[in-house]
């Protein structure tokens, strides 16, 4: 599959490594020679020094005959040009990226598929939400639905009073309204077999359902820990003005911004349910008269991953028991897992997860990577005569490393045991092992 | 700089029409077959020959078309707002009906300025041609006499912005058109078909011809002129009584918002309108504050305090200042509420006068801000109208044009009370004249006993009315000596 990347940020970096991981042709096309030389000198992939809106540079890095073309660039109409000039050269499918929220709005996805864009990504958004679950069911780390809610798996951070703790899994009981997906302990991503515990510490990932929430709540000792109702978010970014627009209407918001200009710009961003303050949102008597103490849920979102990851652990020692730090650094997320920052928001992860999932070749309408466990989540829709049908699950060699977490059945979701038997027209949710993705495909085609 | 000339053939074309307007008063005369036709021949002859001269200085402007500028604007406005009341006020003067020209000059003023306060004793012995002028006299000033011509006649074809500019200094700016002789078109029909609305409904409801004309006329000006003695009370009619609140209400509501509520069907942009609410919020609280209250203290039934309260809260709101009833005669507590609405006006836009709504919300929020500055020092506060934020410089001049009216209401207060009159009254007449309303409280009555005032207080009236409905700064502006230095 030959893919073109336009512009070498953040996103199109880690992206161009994600792919080229997966033996895929990459071609990356930038005016920069000092962001490509790095890249050029340790990757498989192409680069080509030329402007993403040049027909020539374009031609160049063979957009025309691309299967994938993602502009990712920072400027959001240079994004746009882009992709259309690669539509215009015969490119078969383009992505770009935006910041504009009016622009994802249904009913003008017409005009941009018209006029060669084929999908918009709007990674500040896509944190937003994330952020927005994440204090909404604050004593979950991660929160992801399947197949329109169905589904649902949340990563939990256990303590010392969960109940689920030092028994290996084939004991916790038959029919489990949950199915454990992932362990995540140390940094290393662990997919549970009958025989693997959970320990104080780790960070579970269960798939269940909706209504088996407040029981999972309960074994997972949750139960004691506030809604999140007062946030704070240190920085005054893109992010936490989606955030602020996402956010249900009980809970009330501060934002503190250091730079004046822009906390003025964020009054006219934001809405009366916002109180915009001035301020170092690392000042710990700043963050006293503003009720940290009562404040719920602490989110770090500067443009400095050392900044968050520190302010988050200094709210920490305020009692907040809700903290969310954006980490763009990659290298730092396992850092920030180490010291307990609750949940880690990576704006190039998700965005760069959300266009990987377009260039699986399988029935795949959703891959989520995750931030902390080096896994993915597929979701397949199973053919007749599949690999995967043919006994039940316990019964199927997978390699190490694959888990079933759950599937829907005739619009009912069901949460997948070893005593499941998959059949065709099922939609299955899989967790595996980064980059496994493409060699289960087969069990299901 | 200020250009003496164009000055002068604005204000020319400016008389040249009232000119014209007087000459068709005329009619009135001939069909009723009464004795003060000369008196409009006169005044329509005077103007004109004032036009002309005033034409003909600044004949030479032609050349120069296009170098108006913002001075020129609040001169061209003040001295046009004098001299139509100067003008207007000949017919009344020259049939004798006003002996006195200060009492005329008065008469018109409070007609221009659509206060309603009237001088005249007897009005029902006055000629239907006078009080047909009296009326239209406040029909043109609503929405101002500027508004008036240029959007009835755009001749000028030079200076619209600065002259509207002038005119109307709210603290919002929407505009309906991109260009602005076009929004004055747009706003003059939702003007008149208010007003043709209000003249039919009071017909309907069994008010005479001439007298639905005429009130149609002040309500949807808000002014107050009305044709009777005993203003709407003569009438004894509750269905008259809630076609004028309802008509006053509309004429409240800003005429932009009313444009695209009649001729685009645009409700929410109405509901959602910041100031609208207000509006609304505000005359339901006093209503209902004033209407418990009257039926407690007075043996109103629930329906006639419902109905008086409604109306007299609408018509001090709106600045309008018709009665149904002489409501000084109430518990002294409900005629001060009745006060503190003489502050409010309703909404920018619309053509009543006092503070307006906009002003009383962003006072609001910003006091409101200051408490939360308290809590939170480091806290950035908006003032947000319509979910925007307001400019920390609106928001000023806000403060400061709130300051000026505080001002000119005390300075208006002390100044009656020297001349002699009710300390109570003094405070209401001040604070009446400031906010075009045309009533008063105090224990002498509802009604401005003018009659007893000496002729330096009427003038001083008519100075406070100007002041009030050019929104304060356009009138004291060209007092101030920096106005008129060349740099």
């Amino acid at each position: 599959m030959k893919i073109v990347i336009a512009g070498a940020g953040n996103v199109g970096i880690h992206l161009a490594k994600l792919l080229a991981g997966e033996n895929q042709d990459i071609t990356l096309i930038d005016e920069s020679p000092e962001k490509l030389a790095r890249l050029d000198s340790s990757f498989d992939l192409l680069t080509i020094q030329e402007s993403p809106v040049s027909l020539h540079g374009l031609k160049e890095a063979g957009a025309g005959s691309a299967d994938l073309f993602v502009a990712v660039t920072t400027d959001e109409s240079r994004n746009i040009i882009s992709a259309q000039l690669a539509h215009y050269l015969g490119a078969k499918k383009t992505v770009a990226r935006i910041n504009n929220y009016e622009y994802l709005q249904p009913k003008n996805m017409e005009y941009f598929n018209s006029i060669g864009l084929d999908s918009l990504i709007y990674p500040e958004l896509l944190a937003a939400k994330d952020i927005v679950d994440g204090m909404k069911l604050s004593w979950i780390r991660q929160w992801w639905e399947f197949a329109g809610g169905a589904l649902v798996m949340m990563g939990i951070k256990l303590r010392d009073n969960a109940q689920i703790l030092n028994k290996p899994l084939a004991q916790l009981g038959k029919e489990l309204p949950y199915h454990i997906v992932a362990i995540l302990r140390e940094g290393e991503t662990i997919i549970p077999s009958g025989n693997d515990t959970m320990q104080a510490g780790d960070l579970v990932y269960f798939m269940t359902m909706k209504k088996h929430i407040p029981h999972i709540r309960k074994i997972a000792g949750k139960e004691e820990l506030p809604d999140v109702r007062d946030v704070i978010i240190m920085g005054g970014s893109r992010i936490a003005v989606r955030t602020a627009q996402l956010m249900p209407d009980y809970m009330k918001l501060k934002i503190i911004e250091s730079d004046m200009e822009r906390c003025e710009r964020l009054t006219e961003l934001c809405d009366d349910k916002v109180m915009i303050i001035n301020g170092d949102g690392r000042d710990p008597s700043l963050l006293m008269s503003e009720g940290i103490e009562h404040t719920e849920a602490f989110v770090a979102l500067t443009d400095n991953s050392e900044t968050n990851i520190l302010a988050c652990l200094a709210a920490k020692r305020f009692g907040v028991t809700k903290t969310i730090a954006e980490v763009e650094n990659i290298d730092y997320i396992n850092m920030a897992e180490k010291l307990d920052i609750g949940t880690v928001i990576n704006k190039k992860k998700i965005a760069a997860s959300h266009i990987y999932q377009m260039m699986l070749d399988a029935d795949v309408t959703n891959v989520k990577c995750l931030t902390f466990a080096n896994a993915d989540v597929a979701e397949f829709n199973v053919i007749e005569g599949a690999r995967i049908t043919r006994s039940q699950v316990k019964d199927i060699s997978f390699p190490r490393g694959v888990t079933i977490g759950g599937l829907i059945r005739n619009k009912e979701a069901i949460i997948v045991t070893g005593t499941t038997q998959i059949q065709p027209g099922d939609h299955v949710v899989v967790f595996c092992l980064e980059g496994m993705i493409k060699t289960i495909e087969k069990y299901f085609n | 700089m200020i250009h003496v000339k164009i000055i002068h053939r604005i204000l020319g074309v400016l008389l040249l029409i009232e000119s014209g307007i007087l000459l068709l008063c005329a009619l009135l005369p001939v069909f009723y077959g009464e004795d003060d036709m000369f008196g409009f021949i006169m005044a329509s002859l005077i103007s004109a020959c004032c036009g002309m001269t005033f034409m003909m200085i600044g004949k030479s402007a032609r050349k120069r078309e296009g170098s108006m500028t913002r001075r020129d604007g609040y001169i061209v406005v003040a001295i046009s707002w004098v001299l139509f009341s100067i003008f207007g006020s000949l017919p009344f003067y020259v049939s004798g009906y006003i002996p006195s020209f200060t009492d005329a000059f008065f008469e018109t003023m409070s007609g221009f300025t659509t206060t309603g306060a009237t001088i005249i004793q007897d009005v029902e012995v006055i000629p239907h041609g006078l009080l047909f002028w009296r009326s239209l006299t406040q029909w043109i000033g609503g929405l101002g006499i500027v508004f008036f011509t240029v959007a009835v006649l755009p001749i000028f074809g030079v200076g619209e912005v600065q002259l509207f500019a002038a005119e109307a200094i709210g603290p919002t700016r929407n505009k309906l058109h991109p260009r602005i002789s076009i929004s004055g078109r747009w706003i003059m029909t939702v003007y008149l078909l208010i007003t043709v609305l209000c003249a039919v409904s009071l017909r309907l409801c069994g008010m005479g011809v001439f007298d639905s004309v005429n009130h149609a006329l002040t309500t949807a000006a808000t002014g107050g002129f009305s044709t009777k003695n005993a203003s709407i009370a003569y009438f004894n009619s509750h269905s008259i009584e809630y076609v004028i609140t309802f008509f006053m209400f509309l004429s409240g509501i800003n005429y932009g918002l009313l444009f695209f509520l009649a001729f685009r069907g645009q409700v929410r942009k109405l509901l959602e309108d910041t100031q609208f609410k207000w509006y609304v919020v505000f005359l339901l609280m006093f209503t209902a504050i004033v209407g418990i209250s009257l039926f407690i203290s007075t043996p109103y039934d629930a329906a006639a305090s419902l109905r008086n309260a409604l109306f007299h809260v609408t018509a001090i709101i709106t600045t309008t200042g018709f009665t149904s009833t002489d409501y000084t005669l109430w518990p002294p507590f409900i005629w001060m509420i009745l006060g503190l609405c003489f502050y409010f006006g309703a909404c920018a836009g619309s053509t009543t006068g006092g503070m307006k709504i906009i002003r009383i919300a962003v006072l609001f929020k910003s006091m409101r801000n200051e408490f939360n500055r308290i809590l939170h020092p480091n806290a950035v506060l908006p003032v947000r109208i319509n979910g925007k934020v307001i400019s920390t410089s609106t928001r000023q001049s806000v403060l400061t044009f709130s300051i000026f009216f505080f001002a000119l209401v005390f300075i208006g207060w002390f100044f009656y009370l020297a001349i002699g009159i009710d300390i109570a009254e003094a405070y209401g007449i001040s604070l009446s004249c400031l906010s075009n309303i045309g009533l008063t409280i105090g224990t002498h009555g509802c009604n401005i006993p003018w009659s007893d005032m000496p002729a330096i207080g009427k003038w001083f009236s008519t100075f406070l009315m100007l002041v009030g409905r050019l929104e304060v700064f356009s009138v004291l502006l060209i007092i101030t000596p920096a106005f008129w230095k060349h740099n």
